[in-house]
This record gives structure tokens, sequence and C-alpha cells, in this order.
């Protein structure tokens, strides 16, 4: 079906261009590059839908490394490094455990991340961009993995749930649930949930790391409305968490915001949230303004390559040389 | 120079084919790239259509777009209640009621082209910290509405101009000298001739609302649920947004996509009966 | 008669009220953003802030020259590619387009603009981006290249849809003229229709070119997004835009306000760019046609 979809897509870019090939002017340079390029677009597409056979048959007609990356074992060319925008959460979390945070002379900490590092603005950015591009690296929350693309093992470390929380495997942040003093008495039974035996099976069962010696809810049942608010990478659990408590208390009403971390931070002390959600340990700022954060959760980071990258381990020190700019080349890693 | 062409062509001749084939070419072009898109929204969207996406209820499983569905036809209508009239009544002053080497007209018309140029991540953020945290209107649809009322009040207001401006002067003098006065030469007779042209502004609003994302964000907020004017809700394309954001709901987001465009062809079909309504009475 | 003219006085009082919304809704946003951006333009020193070269939020460093570059070329990119398809587009549809697809076409280019721009995004995302690394053979497809096409793309439905409005205006007897002087129908439609829905074509371009540098969802997705000077045509860039929506989120404290103060920025460029449009219309209409 999808095969015989990108068909029809390349028979309408050949009439599209055989329509341009009727007038002769500079005016046909630019459609002609268009219609072409599209034919190609057309094929990868089907190269990277379709069964196996037709993304090595889409390669080599695309003619790109990728073809040789696949039958050699071996990876060649630069290295497409993806990093996170300045301030996301996974980002901070990756560059201070990684090493690529380094201290300067006058000992100011300064993120060394190569700044010729192309910037993806979430989580499913990406996934995409690595699933598409045979030469590029990334990270991710563990929780969004699939299998478009591959996660390598870091010091010789699968990235599953069980390893971050033996500690084995180094990559990890805490999801940050918010407070204020005045919150609400459904508020705080919510809260009670998250940290008791019951919410934590479900951020167990979530493919993210609970978190040790909690009790079983108690709860009061009390009536009324919460909005919670933040991170996006800690709305999915959110939502779970939410739909779980429903269950177990029906007199609640509870909205889920989704923004960003800081939005949650600050959201949370303007009193437009009731709970705020960060994918961060608090600023000093933040703190300062008599908020109280508590993990509710820990979440794996996977360090991501295309499914047709043949590397599947990297020391952390490798990592940071890559994410420095050290290392440009896959060549230089096998 | 441009006359001096005219005259000394032929009817068959090369450069009128030449211009004629451009805009095949470029329509073409067009085409094919609107081509693309849609099928790529298909391809990827069809496959993933389940009865899950239509429940009632949003839950984290099924991903239901019903609720969106529902909040974004809401925000449609309530920004366009703000912002069309307004933008309409704009127009009819700056065409109707002054002179267009006047100042304050041409400070309206740059505010105007402003306006229409400020990103909407800026929108966002000024809706913000104006509706939701200064009125105290929080998250919700009117934060969202008046935003986007903003939002798409230039662009309505502009096309609305350029459809008044095209109306003959002719018609005005006919009416005058019939005896109507003013407003009446305005509601009967010019507002129905300036119909396409103003639905035209108005149809393109309703393709930015429906299309937002970055604005609603910090003003409408993201509750999947049914909203009223003080709630927050999710509209459809920040509904794809969300469930895209992070990866784990591609399939449904695409599957949205496929929803937001049908829907977009069902109220470009709408308005097109609309206006043959009101061009015919 | 006395109802009438206070109805008319009223009525001229709405009208008024409702050109002011948008001179209104300008100041507020002025003084919202102005407040918030001004001062940390003060505190990161002027010339430092607009001239500096390296942004790096981390350690307070805010030079946003590489963004305001960014954006400039990404947007002249979108408006060279874009423009011209744009325009000759709307002529097609206005006087060349068969009737049979005329409708298919319409509907095609009204659905355009109703596509969300997280969608154009993922489409530049996972057919562009690879295609663009696979011709040019270059490390990574996000690139200003990638960003011009996509906006390009985008900015289709505005313009078309505007410029074909103000096409079909134009009075019938022009066009009659012009043939009944010898043109073709081509020539008729190039030198005088066109010319005279100058004043529409205008506006639908500038509407575009707003739409172009106020984008931000889909070009986050395929610009690269470094902050580092732009290179060329096929290296990665961040627009002013895609400066804020990457951060703003996370910003706090100065980082935030130089974030708010890019805005201003954004907000002054698209200023004067409309002042050099008014002028080029007032000069178009002195010298008359």
């Amino acid at each position: 079906m999808k095969k015989f979809m990108s068909l029809a897509m390349t028979g309408v870019l050949v009439l599209g261009m055989a329509a341009c090939g009727g007038t002769s002017t500079e005016s046909t340079e630019a459609p002609a590059t268009d219609a072409a390029t599209t034919t190609e677009a057309a094929a990868t597409e089907a190269g990277s839908e379709a069964s196996s056979e037709a993304s090595s048959e889409a390669s080599t007609e695309a003619g790109s490394e990728a073809a040789d990356a696949g039958s050699t074992g071996t990876m060649e060319g630069f290295i497409n490094v993806i990093s996170r925008e300045d301030g996301s959460g996974t980002r901070s979390a990756f560059i201070e455990l990684m090493g690529i945070e380094q201290k300067d002379e006058s000992g100011e900490k300064v993120d060394m991340t190569l700044p010729e590092a192309q910037i993806s603005n979430s989580t499913s950015a990406v996934m995409t961009t690595v699933a598409g591009d045979t030469s590029a690296i990334g990270y991710i929350s563990l929780g969004s993995l699939n299998d478009t693309v591959k996660a390598i093992s870091v010091n010789g470390v699968e990235p599953t749930a069980e390893n971050v929380k033996s500690g084995d495997y180094v990559v990890s942040r805490p999801f940050n649930i918010i407070t204020t003093e005045n919150i609400s008495e459904v508020g705080q039974d919510f809260v009670n949930f998250i940290m008791s035996t019951e919410g934590q099976a479900v951020v167990e069962a979530e493919g993210y790391i609970p978190v040790d010696g909690v009790s079983a809810f108690e709860g009061t049942q009390p009536s009324g409305d919460v909005t919670v608010g933040g991170s996006s990478s800690v709305t999915p659990v959110m939502e779970k968490l939410v739909e779980a408590y429903a269950a177990v208390n029906p007199n609640a009403n509870i909205e889920v915001q989704q923004s960003d971390s800081t939005t949650g931070v600050t959201s949370t002390s303007d009193g437009l949230y009731d709970i705020g959600m960060a994918s961060r340990a608090l600023t000093d700022d933040e703190t300062a303004l008599g908020l109280t954060p508590t993990v509710i959760a820990t979440d794996g980071i996977a360090v991501i390559v295309n499914n047709e990258n043949p590397i599947s381990d990297l020391t952390s020190d490798q990592i940071r040389q890559i994410y420095t700019g050290e290392i440009e080349d896959w060549s230089e890693l096998n | 120079m441009e006359t001096n062409k005219i005259t000394v062509t032929y009817k068959k001749s090369r450069f009128s084919k030449f211009l004629t084939a451009i805009t095949w070419v470029a329509a073409a072009i067009s085409m094919v790239v609107l081509v693309f898109l849609v099928l790529f929204v298909l391809i990827q969207g069809v496959g993933n259509f389940s009865p899950d996406l239509f429940a009632l209820e949003y839950t984290s499983d099924n991903g239901s777009l019903m609720p969106a569905l529902f909040n974004t036809v809401f925000m449609v209508i309530l920004s366009l209640i703000i912002a069309a009239p307004l933008g309409i009544f704009a127009a009819i002053f700056l065409v109707e009621y002054s002179s267009s080497t006047n100042k304050f007209i041409t400070v309206i018309r740059m505010t105007a082209e402003t306006l229409s140029g400020i990103p909407s991540i800026v929108y966002g953020l000024f809706g913000m910290l104006f509706f939701s945290s200064a009125l105290h209107w929080g998250y919700s649809m009117l934060s969202g509405a008046f935003t986007m009322a903003i939002m798409i009040l230039p662009l309505i207001m502009r096309t609305s101009e350029e459809a008044l401006m095209a109306v003959p002067d002719s018609y005005r003098e006919g009416s005058f000298g019939l005896g109507a006065g003013k407003l009446r030469t305005i509601f009967r007779i010019i507002l129905p001739s300036a119909v396409p042209g103003i639905l035209s502004g108005v149809i393109l609003g309703i393709g930015r609302v429906v299309g937002e994302t970055a604005a609603l964000m910090f003003t409408a907020g993201t509750v999947a649920d049914y909203a009223g004017f003080l709630d927050s809700g999710r509209t459809l394309a920040l509904h794809m947004y969300v469930l895209s954001n992070e990866g784990l709901h591609m399939d449904k987001a695409y599957a949205t996509a496929v929803i937001l465009m049908v829907l977009v062809l069902g109220i470009n079909a709408l308005s097109g009966l609309v206006a043959k309504k009101l061009t015919k009475g | 008669m006395k109802s009438n003219y206070i109805r008319e006085t009223v009525m001229k009082v709405i009208f008024f009220i409702a050109a002011c919304a948008s001179i209104f809704a300008v100041i507020l946003i002025c003084v919202f953003l102005f407040a918030n951006g001004i001062p940390a333009m003060g505190e990161i020193g002027f010339f430092k802030f607009l001239l500096g070269t390296e942004w790096r939020p981390s350690n307070d460093i805010y030079g946003i020259l590489p963004m305001i570059l960014g954006s400039i070329y990404v947007t002249a990119g979108a408006i060279v590619i874009g423009v011209p398809i744009a325009l000759l587009t709307a002529i097609f549809l206005a006087y060349f387009c068969p009737k049979k697809i005329y409708k298919f076409c319409k509907s095609g280019i009204n659905l355009m603009a109703g596509i969300p721009s997280v969608v154009y995004g993922f489409f530049g995302l996972v057919l562009m981006v690879p295609m663009i690394k696979s011709i040019f053979n270059i490390r990574s497809g996000s690139t200003m290249l990638t960003a011009a096409i996509l906006l390009a793309i985008m900015v289709l439905p505005t313009i078309v849809g505007v410029t074909e409005a103000s096409l079909e205006s134009v009075p019938q007897s022009y066009y009659e003229g012009a043939l009944a002087l010898g043109a073709t129908h081509s020539q008729s439609v190039f030198f005088t229709m066109v010319p005279a829905a100058k004043s529409g074509i205008v506006t639908g371009v500038v509407l575009g070119i707003g739409r172009v540098i106020g984008e931000t969802m889909a070009v986050i997705m395929v610009a690269g997004n470094q902050a580092v000077m732009p290179e060329g045509l096929l290296s990665g860039v961040r627009t002013m835009t895609a400066n804020i929506v990457l951060e703003m989120g996370y910003a706090s404290g100065l980082h935030r306000e130089a974030l708010i103060a890019t805005g201003v920025v954004l907000f002054v460029f698209i200023l004067i760019i409309n002042l050099i449009v008014a002028a080029l219309k007032k000069g178009a209409i002195q010298h008359g046609d």
C-alpha cells in the first residue's frame, strides 16, 4: 500500500517535471530541482517505512553513505550531533552527567556543547531527526523510547529501568512536583496518592523509576478542583496518575496543563497551578519563592542513534567528546 | 514601457505563451506541494484511525479528539465574534469615513500591519500576562479567544479594507443618488458586494485560529476536556502538538492531523455556501 | 430625519472605535514588550546585545546578531522562493485556471492555510531534511535552505488568497479595454490587471512576510537552531522567533528578559518593514502608472 502510494507520488512528480520541461527559462530551474528532490524524498520515505529490502533499495537509489554503513558494519562520516535547547531539563541533566558542563578558569560552569550541534525543541523532534538520519546522535527521555531509533548502552550498561534504579546506568534526572504552603485539602490528598505505593506503582508501570520508601494510600476522599501543570516530560505519567487517582477518589476533579518546567514553577507561585511539574531541580531563585519540590520519580535519559547505525555501545567519555566536538567522525569510534 | 509592449506584440507571440506557461508552472508547483502535504498527512494518519479517537471522554490511553474538536469550534466562533465585527467595522471606517491621505488612517494601517507581523509566541506571552494574569481569567477559552482575536484582527481588517475599496464608486454614487443614507448604502450596497473579499479574510483568520498552537498554549491551556468560557481547553492543533511532543503518541497525532484537515475543508465548503447565499440575497 | 442622523453618528463612532482597536492592541503589546525588554537591553549593553555574536545564556552572554541575521536570511530566502510562485499561482487561479479544476485548486490552497504549523514541521523533518542532506551530501539536512523552502510553502495560501481576491476585484472593463487595444489574454492580465491590483498584492506580500518572520513551530523543527553566525545556505540557522520559543519555557531572570528583548527587536524589524512598504506604496501612488 505504501509502496503504491510512493509510486503514485513519483508519477505525479514526473508529470510535474514534464510540465516544467515545456518552458525554457530561468524559472524552470526552481521547479525542476523541486520535482527532482521530491522524487528522492518519496523513495526515502518508502524506504524508511516499508520492509528492510525496500529500504536498502531506496538507499542505493539515494546513493548515500548509509548503504555502505549497513553492509560493512562500521560507520563513517560526520556525526550529526543533536542536542536539546539550553535550559531543557533533559539537557541540563545530560550535560552535567556526561561532563559536557565544565568549569572554566574562573570556576564558572560552562556548557561545552559544540555550537554547531543541531538544536531540537522536543523529544519527538529529536527522535524523528535521528530516525531519518543515519549519522545522527541524540538523547531523549527513557520513557519515550520506541523502536524507530536505537538506544545505545553507556559504559556497557543498557538503558533499562532496572539499571537506572540500581545506579549502573548513570544518565538520569528527577521528576519533581512543586507545591506551595496554601495547597488545598484535595491537592494534598492527590500528592499523598502520588507518594503512595499505589501511585508509585503507576510510575513504575509507565517505565519510570519509582521512589523508595512509600506506604499505602489512605485517602480521605475530599472533593474539589485541582490544576496540575508544567513540564511536558512529566505530563504523560501525571495523566496516568490522575486517572488512577480518579478511580480511588471520584470526588476530585483534576486538570492537567502541559507547558514546560519553568512555566510550571512560576505558575505555581502565581497561583495559576495548584501543583507544578518540573523535569529538573529547582534553581535557587525558585526555591526562594517558598516553593516545595518533591521528587515523584526518576527518568533515565537514553542516548539514541539511527537503527542502521552499527554502533551499540559508547563510553560516557566518548559521548562527551562527541558533544564537545572532539570527535567529529563516526570512523573515530570504530 | 509597459504599454509599448502591449502595442508591439502580436496575438500569438512567444512572449504571451511564455506568460501563460509560467502561471501554469507556478500553479503546478503549488499543487504538487499540496498533494505531497496531503498525502504525507494521509499516509501517516489514516492507518492509525480507531474508534477510540472518537470516544466521548479523553483518557491517556485513547487520546480521544472529541473534546479538542469541540473546543476548536468553540474557539473559532468565540474569536470570530470578537474579531470579525471589529475588523469589518474598522475597515468600513477606513474606507467609507475617511480620506486615504489622512494621517490617522496611516497610523491605523501601520498598526494593523505591525500586529500582523508579531510572532504568535509573543501574542502568547502577552495574552498570558494580560488576559490570564492581569485580568485574572486564568488559562481559559476567553483568554485564548481574545488573544486569537487580536491576532486575526489585522488579517480580517486588511482583507475587508481591500474588498471595500474594490467596490466601484459608482455603486456609492448610485445609492446616494437614489436618496439612501450613508449607513443604508454601506449595509445594503457596499457590504454585500464586498462579501467574497471579506470572507476570504475571515477564512484565512479561521485557518490561523485552527492551526495556532504557540499562542494558545500560554492562554487557553492544554486541558483535554470540554471547556466553558472560563475553563481551560485544548484545540485540535494543540491536542496534536501535545500528543506529538513527547513522541509517545505520534500515531494519534497524525490521525488528529487528518481530522484537522477534514475540518478545514468543511469550514471552507461552508463559507463558500454562505458566500453564495449572501451574494444572492 | 433626526433619528436617522443620530443613528448615523452613533454608527460612525462605533466604526471609529473599531478602527482604534488595533491601535489599542498595539499600544498594549508595546507597553508590555518594552517594559520587559528595554531594561534587559540596558543591563546587557545595547550594542553588546545587538551586535554580540555569542549567545550563552548559562554564562550571561547575550548577543543576538546570529539570530537577527538568521531571521533576515530565512525570510529573504522564503520570499525569493515563495512570492513569485504564490503570485503566479494567484494569477493562474484568477485568469488562467480551467473551470473544471478551479474548485479543486482553490479549496486545496485554502486547505493549506488550515494545516497547523506543527504538521508542516513534521513534513519538513520527515521528508525535506533527509532529502536536502542526501542531495548536498552534508552533515545535517537542517539548514537555512530547508527552512526557507518550508516557509515558502507555508506562506503560499496567505499570499495567494489575498492576491487572488484583489485581482478579482479589478473591474472587468480594464481587461476588455486591453483586449480591444490588441493585447493577448495573458498580456492584458499581466500588464493591465496585475498593476491595477497592486495595492492588494502588496498587502498580500506584507501579510506573507509577517507570517514568515513570525513563524516558529515549523522553523524550529527544520532550521537546526544553532546559535552561531550563519555560514551559508547549507548551514544551520536560528531565527529570533526560534530563539524565543526554544528558551522562553526555561528562562528566568535576565535570560527571560533578554528573550523578551529579542521580541522587541523583532517588533522593531516589523515596524521598519512596514515603514519601507508604506514609503514604497506612497511613491508608487505619486508616480502613478
